[in-house]
C-alpha cells in the first residue's frame, strides 16, 4: 500500500510537477482509500501514463487501446498462435517475443481478491495497442470479466484445420455469447498438415456453426496459416505472413472500444461541504467524461432527481476550466442545499444515467479462502451491495438454481429495497457483516418493481420470520 | 479442345489421387470424425459407405492411440453423475481437462453411459439387512462392461477421440440399504437432465428413516442432501455424544449445523420438525484431493 502511494507521488513529481504533488501531499494521508481507487483507474484515463520504476520502459499512450483474447480447443494452438503473435510483432518492434512456456504455464493472477489463471500479454500493430488474454477455463474467463481485469472487445477463435471444429467448440463460443463478445476472428491454424480442401471445408463449417450460434457467420473474417511455422521462422507463406494478416484482420473487425474519456460525465458523489458565500460543494472522483464550468448536470440517487448547473470546477484548491475523467474534484452547484445531496448520489449529464432497482448480474461468489464466505447463497438472501459510492440492501434471487457455492459464477437477480443509479457493466461487490461474500457485474436492467413487490421484499421476510417463530413456539 | 481433354484427365485423376471434396463434407457431417481422419478413410475406401465403415471399425483402435496420447493430462475438471432408484444408488465422478467439456453434451451422455453401467453392477449386490456404501477406484470402473458389451474403457476412448481431451474414470460409490430405508440424492449445480441421471459438480446421497414417505418428506429429503453439498458436513452426528463446535461456522457435525435452507433451526431441529432420522449420507465434490481409498466396510445403521 505504502509502495504504491510513494511510487504515484514519483510519478506525480514527474509527470506534472506543481498541481499533482500539491494534491497528493494534502490528500493522501486523509484519503488513502481514495487515492488508491484513483490509482487503479489511472493508466485506462490519463494520456500518458509513466511508471515510477526507474528501469521501467515508458508507457506511450499514442495508439488507441483495444483487449482481445484467444479462445479455443486446447490442443488446436492457442498458445502456440499467442507465441507466435508476440514472435512476429517483436521482429518489428512492437512486442517483446514470448516463449510458449511462459504463456501457458500462466501465474494465478489476483484480481480484486479473487484468483484467476489468466496469461496477460500486451503487443501492439501499427494501428493499435492490444491487451491479449488467455485463459484455460470457462470459469477463468467468467471471472476475468467480474473483475473486469480486462475487458474482452473482441476475440480470436483458434481452430485446427485437421480437427476441424471440436464438439466443446458451442461451448467456446456461448462463453463468447455470455461475456459479450460480438466479434470474433477465424484462425484457422496447422494448414501446414491439411490440404486445401480441407482447410476450405473446416471454413465452410465454422462459418455455418458460427451463424447458427448467432455470430456473423457469412461475414466474419477467417485467416488461415500456421502458428508453429510462424513460432518457427519456416514457410512465410503460411507462417509469420498468415500472422500478419490475422492481426490486420483483428485490427480492422474488432472495433476500438469507446474510451472513458468520450463518455457522458459522470461523478460519483463522495462528500458534500457547504462553504459560506458560495454554494454547495460536492466532491468526488469523475469517472468518465469531460466536465466544464456552466455544464448542466442532474443528480441522481435516493430518489431524488435534482436539476442544476456547475458554476465552478476547482482542483487542488485551484480553479479547473475542464474536468476530465480521473480528475478528483470538487464542484460548486448552484441553487441546491447541502442536505438535498448526499454520498451516494451521481452527479452526471442529464438523462444519461437512471435509478434501477431490479437486473441480472453474473456474480462470483469467493471461496474461503480467498475471504469469503465458507457456506452457499440461497434464494432470498439478504446481502449488502456496494456500488461507486452507494450501497444498498439487496434480496437475491438465482434463477435455475437452488443455490450457488463458494468459488462458483452464477447469474443472479438482484432486488435492491431502493432504487439506487445503475447501469449494464457497472461492477458491485456483495457483502455480508464485514465479509465479502461476492463479486460481481450488471448485465441487464430490468424494469423498476412495482411499489407492491418492494413491499413484498420485506413483507415476504416478515412473513417467513413469523412463520419460523410459529414454528418455534411449537418446539 | 486438346486443352480441355488434358485438363479433364487431370481432373478425374486429382479425383482419383485426392479426396473428393463433397464426399469429405458428406462424411464429416454424417460421422463427425476429424476431417484427417475422413480424408483417410476415403483415400482408402471407395466410396463414403464404406468409408463410413471403415471409420466405425478404426474408431476403437483410433480411439486408443489417440487416448494413449492423452494419458496424463492432468485432468482437473468434470462431472459428478448420480443415480438411485428404490433401495440402491451410484455416485460416480469422471474427470475431464476443461470446464469447457465438461458442459458439452457429449461428455455428459457419456458420464450417463457410465452411471448406467455402474448401475448395472449395484444392481446385483443383495441388499442384505445393513446399509452398504463402497467405494470403487477407478481401475475397476474401466472393466465394468457397458450395455453394449464394451468395457467402459474403450468407451471412454472413443469420447477421448471426439472430444481430444484427457478423460478420466475416477472412483464411484454404490450405495445399497434395507428394505426400510429410503435414499435421496441432489446434485448441483443441476443442469437440466433429460435422462434420470442427476449431474453435477457436487453430489450428496442421503439414507434416511421417516415416519412417513409422502412427497413432502421426500421434497424435504432432498433439502437435506442440498444441505450436504452445500454446507460439506463430516459425520452425521449422535444427539448427547458429539458436542456443537465452538465456532458455529466450523461445525463439521451435521445435526449441530445450521440448516442452509433456513439459519433460524439447526439440523436436528430440522429432522425433528420433519419427522425424517438420518441414518448416513456420501457426498463428493468435483476434483477433490481424495483420502486413501477406504476398505469397503459395511456401515451400520445410527439411530
Amino acid at each position: 500500500m505504502a509502495s504504491v502511494l510513494t511510487s504515484r507521488l514519483v510519478f506525480c513529481k514527474v509527470a506534472q510537477p506543481n498541481c499533482w504533488q500539491s494534491f497528493f501531499n494534502q490528500t493522501t494521508l486523509k484519503n488513502v482509500g481514495k487515492s488508491t481507487r484513483l490509482n487503479q483507474c489511472l493508466p485506462s484515463i490519463l494520456s500518458i501514463t509513466v511508471r515510477s520504476y526507474a528501469e521501467k520502459k515508458v508507457f506511450q499512450r499514442s495508439k488507441p487501446h483495444c483487449n482481445v483474447g484467444t479462445i479455443g480447443h486446447v490442443d488446436h494452438g492457442k498458445t502456440t498462435l499467442t507465441a507466435a503473435i508476440t514472435k512476429v510483432l517483436a521482429e518489428k518492434q512492437l512486442a517483446k517475443a514470448k516463449g510458449y512456456a511462459e504463456i501457458d504455464n500462466a501465474p494465478e493472477e489476483k484480481a480484486r481478491g479473487i484468483t484467476i489463471n489468466v496469461a496477460h500479454i500486451e503487443y501492439q500493430t501499427d494501428k493499435r495497442h492490444y491487451g491479449h488474454t488467455d485463459c484455460p477455463g470457462h470459469a477463468d474467463y467468467i471471472k476475468n470479466m467480474i473483475t473486469g481485469a480486462a475487458q474482452m472487445d473482441g476475440a480470436i477463435l483458434v481452430v485446427a484445420a485437421t480437427d476441424g471444429a471440436m464438439p466443446q467448440t458451442r461451448e467456446h463460443l456461448l462463453l463468447a455469447k455470455q461475456i459479450g463478445i460480438e466479434h470474433i476472428v477465424v484462425f484457422i491454424n496447422k494448414v501446414d498438415a491439411a490440404d486445401n480442401e480441407m482447410v476450405e471445408l473446416v471454413e465452410m463449417e465454422i462459418r455455418e456453426l458460427m451463424a447458427e450460434m448467432g455470430f456473423d457467420g457469412a461475414n466474419l473474417p477467417v485467416v488461415k496459416g500456421s502458428a508453429l511455422s510462424a513460432l518457427e521462422g519456416k514457410q512465410p507463406e503460411i507462417g509469420a505472413e498468415a500472422i500478419l494478416k490475422l492481426l490486420d484482420e483483428v485490427d480492422n473487425y474488432i472495433p476500438t472500444p469507446v474510451r472513458d474519456l468520450d463518455k457522458p460525465f459522470l461523478l460519483p458523489v463522495e462528500n458534500v461541504y457547504s462553504i459560506p458565500g458560495r454554494g454547495t460543494v460536492v466532491t468526488g472522483r469523475l469517472e468518465r467524461g469531460i466536465v466544464k464550468k456552466g455544464n448542466e448536470v442532474e443528480f441522481i440517487g435516493f430518489s431524488k432527481s435534482i436539476k442544476t448547473t456547475v458554476t465552478g470546477i476547482e482542483m487542488f484548491h485551484q480553479i479547473l476550466e475542464e474536468a476530465q475523467a480521473g480528475d478528483q474534484l470538487g464542484a460548486l452547484v448552484r441553487g441546491v442545499k447541502r442536505e438535498d445531496i448526499r454520498r451516494g448520489m451521481i452527479m452526471c449529464k442529464p438523462g444519461s444515467m437512471s435509478a434501477q432497482d431490479h437486473f441480472d448480474s453474473q456474480v462470483y461468489l469467493l471461496t474461503k479462502e480467498e475471504g469469503g464466505r465458507p457456506k452457499p447463497l440461497v434464494p432470498f438472501m439478504h446481502l449488502h451491495m456496494f456500488s461507486k459510492t452507494w450501497d444498498c440492501a439487496a434480496q437475491v434471487n438465482i434463477p435455475g438454481k437452488e443455490m450457488v457455492m463458494p468459488g462458483e459464477d452464477a447469474k443472479l437477480e438482484l432486488k435492491l429495497l431502493r432504487p439506487m443509479v445503475l447501469e449494464k457493466g457497472q461492477r458491485f461487490t456483495l457483502r455480508m457483516g464485514s465479509t465479502t461474500v461476492g463479486t460481481g457485474v450488471v448485465t441487464n436492467v430490468l424494469p423498476l418493481m412495482s411499489e407492491k413487490e418492494r413491499l413484498l421484499l420485506t413483507e415476504g421476510k416478515k412473513k417467513r420470520e413469523k412463520a419460523i417463530a410459529a414454528a418455534g413456539g411449537q418446539a | 479442345m486438346i486443352s480441355r481433354q488434358i485438363s479433364r484427365f487431370f481432373h478425374n485423376t486429382s479425383l482419383l489421387w485426392n479426396v473428393n471434396k463433397s464426399d469429405l463434407a458428406k462424411l464429416r457431417k454424417k460421422t463427425g470424425y476429424t476431417f484427417a481422419n475422413c480424408k483417410k478413410a476415403l483415400e482408402l475406401n471407395n466410396n463414403v459407405e464404406e468409408a463410413e465403415k471403415w471409420l466405425k471399425e478404426q474408431a476403437q483402435s483410433l480411439g486408443w492411440s489417440k487416448a494413449s496420447k492423452l494419458e496424463g493430462r492432468k485432468t482437473s475438471q468434470g462431472l459428478v453423475g448420480l443415480l438411485v432408484k428404490e433401495n440402491r444408488a451410484v455416485m460416480l465422478e469422471i474427470n475431464c481437462e476443461t470446464d469447457f467439456v465438461a458442459r458439452n453434451k457429449k461428455f455428459k451422455s457419456f458420464v450417463d453411459l457410465s452411471v448406467n453401467s455402474c448401475f448395472h453392477e449395484v444392481s446385483k449386490i443383495n441388499t442384505g439387512s445393513e446399509l452398504k456404501k463402497v467405494t470403487v477406484a477407478g481401475e475397476e470402473l474401466k472393466t465394468l462392461p457397458t450395455p453394449e458389451g464394451k468395457s467402459l474403457s474403450d468407451l471412454s476412448a472413443l469420447t477421448i477421440s471426439e472430444l481430444g481431451e484427457n478423460i478420466n474414470l475416477r472412483r464411484a460409490i454404490y450405495v445399497t440399504c434395507p428394505e426400510g430405508i429410503q435414499l435421496a440424492s441432489y446434485a448441483h449445480p443441476n443442469n437440466n437432465n433429460t435422462t434420470n441421471v442427476l449431474t453435477g459438480k457436487y453430489g450428496a446421497i442421503i439414507a434416511y428413516v421417516a415416519d412417513s414417505y409422502d412427497a413432502q418428506r421426500q421434497e424435504w429429503a432432498m433439502q437435506l442432501c442440498q444441505h450436504v453439498v452445500g454446507m460439506n458436513p463430516k459425520t452425521v452426528g449422535i444427539m448427547g455424544e458429539d458436542e456443537p463446535a465452538v465456532d458455529k461456522d466450523d461445525e463439521l457435525t451435521m445435526i449441530h449445523q445450521e440448516f442452509l435452507l433456513d439459519p433460524e433451526l439447526t439440523v436436528s431441529q430440522f429432522l425433528a420438525n420433519s419427522g425424517i432420522k438420518i441414518v448416513d449420507f456420501v457426498r463428493i465434490e468435483c476434483g477433490e484431493p481424495l483420502e486413501a481409498v477406504e476398505e469397503p466396510v459395511p456401515i451400520k445403521a445410527v439411530g
